[in-house]
């Protein structure tokens, strides 16, 4: 059996497989559907937020009208008092609550300071974060208007009132990803690990049905299978990487930076490295459901150790070092800051090195597990 | 009953996976997560300097960062280099302190501090952006203070003419904006629900495996489907409850209601996963098939939650797909008896929601009435494949 002849064997067992078959390519295709649906919307804006009003002057009026005119938050009602607030956001009809104090329009035309309260349900960080934003803004706005006056008042002319009042600008701009959005955020990194871990489930179940039964693969030399199943693999997932790096990252707006090349040369090494460990690790299996179970179990602890969900410098190092045997963690901080963050070639050059290491030993551990698995047989 | 319950403790000795899947498994893999996040809050974030300025002003304020327990300032005597840094993910942000800082600012022009955060990690980004901004803020005070002094502004009056209006921010239900008490139960229970996904379809799949299903109809469809339920329930809810002694506890994280009502709306959870579960395993009837399919449906229910991007900002058909997440029903009772202390009688509206499960025993009943006829042909392979592992 020659080798393209092992690599057509291969592709019309992984698609004469129904679960294979479901898993690559139904799985590849239904999640990058799936998984940003729910983010579609990219920013929480108009958070309900109510206002607690002990004032009911001009200006509280103005204030409350200043913070619903703020894309973050819309107002939904005035309550009496904060008890009642507190229903509101237990029973999820409002999410942050602001109460401006008794007299505060007299304290500031006196000069005397006065103090707002804002509240929001840190429940939900990302709805925490917009009201408190949205407010925050409201009420310095309110400030400065009262400041303003008050040195128009003094006599200042106009233009010095306006220096003295911004000293310094605070020019705070997000960088890689100007829409501060979150299909963006979660897409680059979640897609890389999609395709890790269906490449390994489809490795996995092919070897673990395969083990037991007659077939092509004990014709050939561990080696050759090894190749030719890699080989074909390789095949199929550089048009499913094509597509999620190509047309997913593009149609979900993830900010590209690198070249095509440059995204291939990195993505050689990843799928070599995956699908390696992926026929390394079907060795250990003779049963067709337990490939997936594992992989689902350690999903989750891959997607939030790759760095770009929860800081890797607040990870226990242990737990870092531990995942730096994943292929999916050296290859999505790689991606990241190639494709993402638009790092030059030099600088992911560790990670690039890294891969490769991992092709050398998965490839020595799949011919190892491979040619152990054949033995008994033959 | 009593037959088929022995029947199903003999089963679960037999097969080490399954064993491995109610016993420890879920304890490392809880631990892991909970590891990762327990930091908790973040600190000592790397942020680049760039000093062009080097006055005593500029240094008074990069020496702000350092005061900051969030930020560590990294200085960089270049732009290039700093920048190079936050493209390689070394620093989380960059910040600038212009040439003539203190300058501009004793001749009354506005200068310009420029702030650079990295939004492409965007939990990151976000908080270094707004502690940044209040570092410098608070940095540049004693500035306006002076400059309100030498006006000739009584020193009482000082603090008040610079912010006439202060805020105070409370983050309620959380003060001090612990990630522990944010992540990590909703990551642990979409584990749970994976978990026990997999132990009953892994019971299920047995009968296949061992070709029992005869066996299985003679006892009795639904009395051995009983039997499942009443076995396995107790063993993931086990583990349901390690994982809120651990948070609530053994880390003491604040909790206003009382675990009880979760350990229950918990249980409701496990009998509506078992119901998907059944579904898929009658609709297919095969083993790998059935576990794919249900991995697929419920392994992105982390981000159909609502608690990292909020429920009603989601598409309409993210809303769809949500309802049929067993957690997703779960983790409002949660939060609401967590944050709220939400008392059982107030939770009962929410458990209610979990009617539209009790559909699925119509297709249940339809196909399971069918019978494995036609997928023992294809069963009997995989019987013997587990006669052979048997035999070693």
């Amino acid at each position: 059996m020659s080798l393209l002849q092992l690599i057509w064997a291969e592709l019309k067992a992984i698609l004469a497989d129904k679960t294979i078959v479901i898993t690559v390519f139904g799985g590849v295709l239904f999640y990058s559907i799936l998984y940003p649906l729910p983010y579609l919307h990219q920013v929480p804006t108009e958070q309900q937020l109510v206002v607690i009003d002990h004032d009911r002057s001009s200006l509280s009026r103005q204030l409350i009208r200043h913070a619903d005119a703020s894309p973050k938050i819309s107002v939904i009602a005035e309550l009496g008092s904060i008890d009642e607030a507190k229903r509101w956001i237990e029973t999820g009809r409002a999410h942050g609550l602001l109460v401006i104090p008794a007299n505060f329009r007299r304290d500031l035309l006196l000069g005397k300071g006065v103090t707002l309260s804002y509240g929001g349900d840190a429940s939900y960080f990302l709805i925490y974060s917009a009201v408190a934003e949205g407010l925050i803004s409201a009420g310095l706005d309110a400030g400065q208007n009262i400041q303003r006056l008050g040195m128009l008042a003094q006599g200042d002319n106009a233009k010095a009132v306006e220096q003295s009042l911004n000293v310094v600008k605070l020019n705070s701009i997000p960088a890689f990803n100007p829409s501060l959005g979150y299909t963006p955020y979660i897409v680059p990194g979640l897609f890389l690990l999609i395709l890790h871990q269906t490449l390994l489930i489809g490795t996995g179940i092919l070897g673990a049905s395969q083990w037991r039964a007659q077939g092509y693969w004990q014709q050939v030399s561990p080696l050759k299978l090894v190749c030719g199943r890699i080989a074909a693999f390789m095949l199929v997932y550089s048009l499913l990487s094509s597509y999620y790096v190509g047309y997913c990252y593009y149609w979900y707006d993830v900010s590209l930076q690198a070249s095509i090349g440059r995204v291939a040369l990195l993505m050689l090494p990843f799928l070599l490295a995956t699908s390696a460990a992926g026929i390394a690790f079907s060795s250990l299996f003779t049963r067709r459901d337990l490939p997936t179970q594992v992989l689902l179990l350690i999903s989750m602890p891959i997607l939030f150790v790759s760095g770009f969900v929860w800081p890797t410098a607040l990870i226990p190092e242990p737990v870092v070092a531990i995942s730096q045997i994943v292929p999916a963690v050296p290859g999505i901080m790689a991606m990241l800051e190639l494709n993402q963050m638009g790092a030059s070639w030099q600088s992911i050059m560790p990670q690039w090195l890294q891969l490769w290491a991992m092709v050398a030993v998965f490839f020595a551990l799949a011919y190892w597990g491979v040619s152990k698995r054949l033995k008994p047989v033959s | 009953m009593i037959k088929a319950l022995k029947r199903e403790f003999t089963a679960l000795q037999d097969d080490p996976w399954q064993l491995a899947l109610v016993s420890y498994i879920p304890l490392i893999s809880i631990i892991a997560l909970w590891l990762l996040f327990s930091a908790g809050l973040p600190r000592q974030l790397p942020v680049a300097v760039v000093d062009l300025d080097n006055s005593q002003t500029s240094r008074a304020l990069a020496r702000q960062l350092q005061a900051n327990p969030v930020t560590k300032p990294i200085s960089y005597t270049g732009l290039p280099s700093a920048e190079a840094a936050m493209k390689q993910g070394e620093v989380y942000a960059l910040l600038v302190l212009p040439y003539g800082l203190k300058r501009d600012l004793l001749t009354s022009k506005t200068p310009i501090i420029d702030i650079r955060y990295n939004s492409q990690f965007l939990l990151v980004g976000k908080l270094l952006s707004s502690q940044l901004q209040a570092s410098m803020a608070d940095g540049l005070k004693p500035l306006g203070e002076l400059k309100l002094l030498a006006a000739g502004v009584p020193m009482e009056r000082v603090a008040v003419n610079l912010s006439p209006v202060s805020s105070q921010t409370t983050a309620l239900f959380n003060r001090n904006n612990n990630y522990v008490g944010f992540l990590v139960p909703p990551v642990l229970i979409a584990l749970l629900q994976l978990v026990a996904m997999m132990v009953f379809a892994n019971s299920l799949n047995r009968e296949l495996r061992w070709n029992t299903t005869k066996q299985w109809y003679q006892l009795g469809v639904y009395k051995v489907i009983a039997a499942k339920v009443v076995f396995y329930t107790p063993l993931v809810l086990l583990h349901g409850g390690f994982i809120l002694a651990l948070i609530y506890l053994y880390l003491g994280l604040p909790i206003a209601g009382s675990i009880a009502v979760l350990l229950i709306a918990q249980t409701l959870m496990l009998l509506a996963v078992w119901l998907v579960v059944l579904t898929i395993f009658f609709v297919l009837k095969d083993s790998a098939r059935v576990i794919s399919f249900c991995t697929a449906m419920f392994a992105p229910a982390f981000a159909f939650m609502g608690v990292t991007f909020p429920t009603h900002e989601m598409p309409q058909l993210a809303q769809w797909w949500r309802v049929i997440m067993p957690t997703s029903h779960y983790i409002e009772t949660h939060i609401a008896v967590v944050s709220y202390g939400q008392s059982l009688i107030a939770s009962l509206p929410q458990m209610l929601s979990y009617w539209g499960f009790l559909l699925l025993l119509i297709p249940i009943g339809i196909f399971a009435k069918k019978g494995f006829a036609e997928s023992e042909l294809a069963a009997t392979s995989e019987a013997a494949n587990s006669m052979a592992l048997k035999e070693q």
